[in-house]
């Protein structure tokens, strides 16, 4: 990827971030992301880290701040706006599933072939321990466990 | 348990929560200040894993919400980050329970003739 196209990608990712958090540490983290493409990390991966960094960033509560509470919004809101903006800007960057399935860590380390787990085939009864932290939750009738 | 107090400060064993990376960081920081670049290679030389830049951000936030790190004045756009008095006390809690917990590890599996 060039050198521009990489800054703007991850100058998007870092835009899902709090406008607090932006004025603390964006233009630092933009340098970062610099330094660690120079390196040979690959641009989407930093993106990506920088977009689960933005979602973690809305969704955990802080002291003092109880999201809901602040009159005239509705309770979850922002949480619906955090997913929102986070949607936004991965369809935005053009994020693939074949990019999010790369990127995981567990996922690249994992040796299996892909294919479905034993328990989602059909005529299966087994039940097959979860490893890994699932990307997508898929809710199948018949076990009603997350694949 | 301090984690949660309502100085948001942590106390000694406030590393019991926080995550791999966090501990990373602060065992990386314990050799000196660093900034965000400079923890991200330390670490990996240090242990061989490779942290994302948005999960190093979270844990500096996290831990310096909690009193184990504080930022120095920023070097241009950098800002490094130095362990605390606290957090070096949360460090050594920790190290010394993962060391009993290797040991005990150790012991069972040498007991068990694996």
């Amino acid at each position: 990827m060039d050198e521009p196209r990489a800054a703007r990608l991850v100058q998007a990712a870092l835009r899902c971030y709090p406008a607090r958090w932006q004025r603390r540490h964006g233009d630092e983290a933009a340098e970062l992301a610099a330094l660690l493409i120079r390196d040979g990390t690959p641009a989407g991966s930093v993106a990506l880290s920088y977009l689960a960094g933005a979602a973690r960033e809305w969704l955990t509560p802080r002291p003092g701040r109880r999201p809901g509470r602040r009159p005239g919004r509705r309770p979850g809101r922002r949480l619906g706006a955090a997913a929102c903006a986070l949607l936004a800007a991965a369809c935005s960057l053009g994020v693939s599933a074949g990019l999010l399935a790369s990127a995981g860590p567990a996922r690249a380390a994992s040796p299996s072939p892909a294919r479905p787990p034993a328990h989602c085939q059909p005529g299966s009864a087994e039940p097959v321990p979860a490893v890994g932290r699932p990307l997508v939750i898929i809710w199948v009738a018949g076990h009603g466990r997350s694949c | 348990m301090a984690v949660g107090r309502r100085d948001g400060k942590a106390g000694p064993d406030a590393l019991r929560r926080v995550g791999e990376a966090s501990v990373l960081v602060l065992i990386s920081l314990a050799g000196g200040p660093k900034h965000g670049y400079a923890l991200i290679q330390d670490i990996k030389e240090l242990a061989g894993v490779e942290l994302g830049p948005g999960t190093l951000y979270g844990a500096l936030d996290r831990m310096e919400r909690l009193g184990l790190i504080e930022p120095l004045p920023a070097e241009d756009r950098r800002h490094p980050y130095r362990i605390t008095a606290p957090g070096a006390a949360a460090l050594r809690v920790h190290l010394d329970a993962v060391e009993r917990v290797s040991a005990a590890g150790r012991l069972r599996l040498q007991l068990g003739g694996i």
